[in-house]
């Protein structure tokens, strides 16, 4: 299952392209996507298709987002997230601006779920080397083949840690078969150990 | 109903307005556990547990009906167990809250002293209680209502000030139509939510505050702390992994599950008397007197083999019927090796979906009822190679305790210390999604996506002019939609005629700062840059009760002729 649609909420690009890691090249843009107006509250709608706010939001880059040099190590990037939440997250942004820096802070948290994963940090300098600007959340897509990758990758890790732990089960289980005097007769022991 | 639900929503609107102006009233918290409950109040300088007339803190959930007047554990000085014999008394509602009658959760529940009767065709469950040899109905939203106001009376003798805003804590696995019904209790109650916590995260606030204050104390340079939170209750087990530095606590993922107390309860009794289910099915005066006993004397016995390597159980249950057996802590574990298996799948779950490894974890908490047992305990430990557990939190009060620090925090309340200068970046316990290829669940917002959160996923017609198409939206976890909790469906009509797989149907999902959904969805045709028809923009849920029919009517009504696919493209 692949799919190739990469869409940019909020925003009015969209690119169809077979891989994000093969062939750039053949990146498209496809001027025709939607931009859903945001709201905030009850029924105070507001119907602004074209968001200005956005769409020059869009034009910052991750580092750009995050207000730090592209040389930034990871603790930069995970302490300029953290400030500009309390800065932009709507618990605590003045009430008149929840709106606008809600969505400010869904760039910024996407900038910072990039930035702070190494392998997606160096495919978005990549494409940021090539001129590709992918701007905001343009990675995104169903069942794609990053996620998928990186699932694997995390399930290299966890199988260490799997197995240890069905092995430790299976050594549990084998007291557990042990007939019922068998286990009495060790706590018996053990306890007697103990006294 | 959908009336009454509009009319909550809004009204809660309104009051929100209405705190602006005011001068901030302090929220209090509320944790609804399914056993029991407790509330909190941040008082200035610390959060304090209000007590009852009883000078309890922790107080019994239940609810008992006599002659028209509901009592509920907060007040009644009477006798729980013996009203728990005559089968006026109604408790369990957290795990009945919002479910239908096909449900497992609902069918577990009927072997309780009281009436739950099912249909099994996805309707909410009748429930009743034995009053004067009258089988008086309820709701759990009722009973959970009623519950509501005595806690409320009992904070406003205390604080000597309406209660209006409540923060309450969820578990994980509550859907959002399960949180819509929890609302309606706290409105029928005069309650206005402000927020509802899932379980840990109010104690990985509460973790956070406390970091917060141990790095002020020793000057500390405020690195990140990962903590995991390990929440096991009467009704549900919920973990979370967050990841706090300075006040902020980042929820990294959530897990959850619909097994607790009750589970290793109901095991028991039946290891205790396998035929149980069969024996009581009658729900005669006698045999739930008979039940109850079995109840009572099982979570006794339960309780002490916490601290006892076995117990002995000698219970008449009368018509000759007699247990007379000694339990010891091996077959305790035993026969509820499932449930500690589960346990130990939704550590490993939520450590995957944070991307956490158990050597990266600086503090495990572990809270709640069931955190007395010594097996749960153990289990959490081991799973991080015995490491030793966080002390810094009371496991019966983490949660209310959590939930009342963000009552403070959302109130707008500050602190001069800087003790609440916290914030809280929640994530979503479950993906949202909706119906595609076929009976899939496809999600849009995929689960531990922080909130608030915006993303869209584009679709298409699955036949040739086909002009109308069904969007069904689901939460949940499982692969084949209708195993997920409903949230709502609605139809896009208008769309124009085109071969199958040409239209463009852009699903967007917004989860916005006061956590409301709304799911969006335009239609576009290729070459064209506006929206063919309006975009259609729908609040979730609304579903009402006896969704459990909906899904099943609408197939036999449209079949597949209103289905949608994702857009793919083969390599």
């Amino acid at each position: 299952m692949r799919c190739h649609v990469v869409t940019v909420p909020g925003s009015d690009y969209r690119f169809f392209s077979p891989t994000p890691l093969s062939v750039p090249a053949t990146i498209t843009f496809n001027p025709k996507s939607l931009s859903f107006p945001y709201r905030i509250g009850g029924l105070r709608v507001k119907a602004a298709v074209n968001d200005s706010y956005v769409a020059e939001a869009s034009k910052l880059s991750f580092y750009e987002l995050l207000g730090i040099p592209e040389s930034g190590s990871l603790l930069e990037i995970k302490q300029a997230y953290k400030q500009l939440a309390r800065k932009y997250h709507p618990d605590v942004s003045p009430p008149d601006r929840v709106e606008e820096y809600t969505k400010r802070f869904i760039q910024v948290q996407e900038a910072y779920e990039t930035l702070s994963d190494p392998r997606r940090r160096a495919m978005y300098d990549g494409d940021m080397a090539r001129g590709i600007h992918l701007a905001f959340s343009a990675r995104r897509c169903y069942h794609d083949d990053e996620a998928i990758e990186q699932k694997s990758e995390w399930k290299a890790r966890w199988q260490s840690q799997l197995s240890e732990l069905k092995r430790r089960s299976q050594a549990k289980k084998n007291g557990e078969n042990l007939s019922w005097a068998a286990r009495m007769r060790c706590r018996r022991a053990e306890s007697s150990d103990e006294s | 109903m959908a009336e009454a639900s509009y009319t909550v929503a809004s009204d809660s609107e309104t009051i929100g307005e209405d705190k602006s102006s005011a001068f901030p009233e302090i929220a209090i918290g509320i944790d609804i556990g399914t056993s029991q409950c407790s509330v909190a109040v941040w008082n200035g300088s610390e959060v304090e547990l209000l007590k009852n007339t009883r000078n309890q803190k922790i107080m019994r959930s239940y609810v008992t009906f006599k002659d028209d007047t509901p009592s509920g554990g907060v007040s009644s000085q009477l006798s729980q167990e013996h009203d728990l014999l005559s089968g006026a008394t109604i408790f369990n509602m957290k795990r009945l809250i919002g479910r239908v009658d096909t449900d497992p959760v609902v069918h577990s529940s009927k072997n309780l002293p009281f009436l739950v009767q099912t249909l099994d065709i996805g309707v909410r469950p009748f429930i009743a209680a034995l009053v004067n040899n009258m089988w008086r109905s309820t709701t759990p939203e009722e009973v959970l209502a009623i519950f509501l106001v005595e806690l409320r009376v009992m904070a406003e003798a205390q604080l000597k000030r309406p209660i209006r805003n409540v923060v309450l804590t969820v578990p994980v696995s509550f859907s959002r139509f399960q949180l819509t019904r929890i609302e309606r209790a706290c409105a029928m109650a005069g309650l206005h939510v402000l927020r509802l916590m899932p379980e840990p995260t109010a104690v990985a606030l509460l973790y956070g505050q406390q970091q917060q204050q141990s790095s002020h104390d020793n000057m500390g340079s405020g690195s990140e702390k990962i903590a995991l939170i390990f929440n096991m209750g009467a009704g549900y087990c919920d973990v979370a992994v967050t990841a706090t530095a300075g006040g902020v606590s980042q929820i990294k993922a959530l897990a959850g599950s619909t097994i607790g107390g009750e589970d290793l309860l109901q095991n028991m009794m039946h290891y205790l008397l396998p035929e149980s289910q069969t024996l009581f099915k009658t729900h005669g005066i006698k045999e739930i007197k008979s039940m109850a006993l079995l109840r009572v004397a099982t979570e006794d016995a339960i309780h002490r083999l916490s601290s006892q390597i076995s117990v002995q159980i000698d219970l008449d249950l009368g018509d000759g019927l007699k247990i007379n057996k000694v339990i010891n802590r091996d077959e305790f574990e035993e026969v509820n090796r499932k449930v500690f298996v589960k346990c130990e799948s939704l550590i490993i779950q939520c450590l995957q979906d944070a991307k956490v490894e158990v050597e990266d974890v600086n503090d495990v908490i572990v809270v709640g009822g069931c955190s007395y047992i010594p097996k749960v305990k153990n289990l959490v430990a081991s799973m991080f190679n015995g490491k030793e557990l966080y002390n810094g939190v009371n496991p019966l009060e983490a949660a209310v305790r959590g939930a009342a620090v963000e009552g403070a925090v959302a109130s707008g309340i500050n602190d001069p210390f800087g003790n609440l200068d916290l914030l809280t970046i929640q994530a979503t316990p479950l993906a949202i999604g909706i119906r595609a290829d076929g009976n899939n669940f496809v999600p849009v917002i995929p689960r531990n996506t922080t909130m608030p959160a915006r993303r869209d996923l584009v679709f298409t017609t699955c036949h040739d002019n086909q002009t109308e198409a069904l969007i069904i939206v689901y939460e949940g976890e499982e692969k084949k939609a209708e195993e997920n909790h409903l949230l709502g469906y609605f139809k896009v009509v208008g769309i124009p005629e085109a071969p199958k797989g040409v239209p463009e149907i852009n699903v967007c999902m917004d989860i916005d700062a006061a956590n409301v959904l709304r799911v969006l969805v335009g239609v576009v045709m290729p070459g064209s840059r506006q929206p063919t028809i309006p975009i259609m923009e729908v609040r979730m849920p609304t579903v009402d009760d006896g969704h459990g029919w909906c899904v099943e009517a609408l197939n036999r009504k449209c079949g597949n002729t209103q289905d949608l696919v994702t857009v793919q493209k083969k390599v």
